[in-house]
């Protein structure tokens, strides 16, 4: 067995893509692991990105420090609430040093996600590696060992490389990322009694005002409103221009959140589409997904055969 | 020099009218009306017709008392279509035609006419031809452009029976003053854009998404092509735009002669959502993420 450590200062410049996962138990575990890891790249002179829970950054703060200026610390449960927006997060940092090889920890499962936050998250992983590949950057993703026992069996799947603060090897149960995503793609439950809109193009302004106005009458705050009229807006747009010119929209209420799902005759055919931020002026467009993404708590994407569902979340709080 | 307000021969606002009808009574009351005000201001005045045969307009004119025959040999009445004239070119140019009305207002000043009043049946915006699109930039462009610069009086018909209802109110809606407009059943939830009255700018009203893109585009056009210092949005009568909207309003005040920035106001919480997640649209707006 090889054993690996992360990324060393006093290395030159490794043009490879690392990308392990830290299994940790106690806070000593997690100091040990993650904090000497933090330590260590910034002396080295990389650039740092800690994104992790905020307990958990709290730690790493006065472990490490908050003098240097080439440290930037996020608390991933507000950055990474829906993981479909941190790889977006990750890349536009790499982009900014492109000649530092940086350095990112990114948590983005705790104990306490839901079991769809936790599959998406599961997906971002996987994805990583596909956005990464071949790019001189480490991403280390610490795993609490408190977690259930099947989240630690993918980190296995979505990590070339595991360990512990003792050392890192190479996961033979390392896994192709689309495979990953694959089995992802669990079907998505079927909600009791949603309202059904049914629209095609010149439906498109009423059905915003429509689901605008559930919304308001379901308690969403006025503060979420525009971010769910702009995701509905996009989703609903892209069923007309890239999903046979009609979709359906169902909207419904949980407990404690608010859902639209979006149905039409779309493909999917880049899983990495939405994951970095667009150039908002290029004609290409591009900017639907990723601003789902931005504006949601959570967003499901599923492909069956008879096309596209795109499922996205706001919370009620 | 023009100050902007419209004085040049009353109101900008006045002088350019959507003028609808749906009926062939209302298109000749329409046209008795417009014709003997101008005679009696003793203002030059022309029609292009589109789907109505020239020799129609004259013969209504004669059958309810106007004197067309004498008014056409002395050139005060000139009747034409669309497509002899400012279609000639199989393509419409709003550039083109804001040259064409200051010829025209040339010329009937060169045959001691003040004023110039034109009717021109729309009809033809809803064909396909090359250009046709740009209509409604051209609506909106020519307030400003044209009617707060130069003594043109302008009547566009729009007959009911030839353009679907949607594009009509459309267009119908970029003029300041509608004369013959069918009252709206309920609020169509569409977009609507119209010039500002004295001061250069435009007001987008209603939610802009993908199915108003064309109405977004026109106005976009319409902002990029002003070539006045200080050019306003108005947004306070939009409850909603998307990114693709806003994306088009940025593009157009990036393109804008002057440099100066475009000046926003009442902007929707949409939009200061969307300068949070893309700041770069803001370049060349003032007003926006506020």
């Amino acid at each position: 067995m090889t054993t690996h450590t992360p990324e060393s200062a006093e290395n030159r410049i490794d043009p490879s893509f690392h990308h392990p996962a830290l299994f940790y138990t106690t806070e000593e575990d997690y100091l040990r692991g993650v904090g000497a890891f933090v330590r260590t790249e910034a002396a080295g002179g990389h650039p740092v990105l800690v994104a992790v829970p905020g307990p958990r950054l709290q730690l790493l703060r006065e472990a490490v420090g908050t003098g240097d200026e080439d440290v930037t610390f996020v608390d991933m449960r507000q950055a990474g609430r829906n993981p479909g927006r941190i790889l977006s997060m990750l890349q536009s940092f790499a982009d900014r040093y492109p000649d530092r090889r940086p350095s990112i920890v990114g948590e983005p499962i705790w104990v306490g996600r839901t079991a769809a936050e936790v599959r998406e998250a599961t997906r971002h992983e996987a994805l990583i590696n596909l956005a990464f590949d071949g790019r001189p950057v480490t991403i280390l993703c610490p795993y609490d060992t408190a977690l259930p026992e099947r989240v630690l069996a993918e980190a296995h799947r979505t990590h070339p490389v595991v360990g512990a603060p003792d050392g890192y090897a190479h996961s033979p149960r390392y896994a192709d990322p689309h495979t990953v995503c694959r089995d992802c793609d669990r079907p998505l439950e079927e909600p009791a009694d949603p309202l059904v809109l049914h629209f095609t193009e010149q439906d498109l302004a009423e059905v915003r005002d429509t689901a605008g106005h559930w919304a308001q009458k379901a308690g969403l705050s006025s503060n979420r409103h525009t971010d769910w009229l702009l995701a509905v807006n996009e989703a609903t747009g892209n069923s007309v221009r890239h999903g046979g010119g009609q979709g359906t929209l169902r909207l419904w209420r949980t407990a404690d959140t608010l859902i639209a799902e979006v149905r039409d005759r779309g493909r999917l055919t880049d899983a990495l589409v939405g994951r970095r931020r667009p150039d908002p002026l290029s004609p290409f467009g591009g900017r639907g997904v990723w601003m789902m993404h931005q504006l949601c708590d959570l967003v499901e994407m599923r492909t069956p055969p008879s096309g596209l569902i795109v499922r996205m979340h706001l919370a009620l709080d | 020099m023009r100050d902007g307000s419209g004085s040049v021969g009353g109101d900008a606002a006045d002088r350019h009218v959507a003028v609808e009808y749906s009926t062939d009574d209302e298109w000749a009351a329409h046209l008795v009306r417009f014709v003997r005000a101008g005679f009696d201001k003793g203002e030059q005045v022309q029609y292009f017709a589109d789907a109505t045969d020239p020799r129609l307009v004259t013969r209504t004119l004669a059958g309810r008392g106007v004197d067309a025959d004498s008014a056409v040999r002395r050139g005060q009445l000139v009747v034409t279509t669309a497509d002899e004239t400012y279609l000639t070119g199989s393509r419409f140019d709003p550039d083109a035609m804001i040259g064409l009305w200051r010829r025209a207002v040339e010329n009937a000043a060169g045959q001691g006419y003040g004023n110039l009043r034109v009717i021109g049946e729309m009809s033809w915006g809803t064909r396909h031809m090359t250009g046709a699109e740009r209509l409604l930039e051209y609506e909106l462009r020519i307030h400003h452009e044209v009617f707060e610069q130069l003594p043109l009086t302008a009547w566009c018909f729009y007959d009911r029976r030839l353009m679907a209802s949607e594009a009509l109110d459309v267009l119908a809606d970029a003029h300041l003053t509608r004369k013959g407009a069918a009252p709206r059943s309920h609020d169509r939830g569409g977009l609507s854009v119209a010039p500002l009255a004295g001061r250069p700018g435009f007001r987008l009203s209603g939610s802009a998404g993908y199915e108003s893109r064309r109405v977004v585009a026109a106005a976009s056009a319409a902002l990029a092509a002003s070539t006045a210092e200080d050019v306003t949005l108005d947004l306070s009568c939009l409850d909603h735009l998307d990114v693709a909207a806003f994306t088009d309003i940025a593009h157009a005040a990036r393109r804008r002669a002057s440099g100066t920035p475009l000046r926003l106001v009442g902007a929707p919480p949409a939009l200061n959502r969307m300068m949070e997640l893309f700041p770069e649209l803001g370049a060349g707006l003032q007003g926006a993420g506020q």
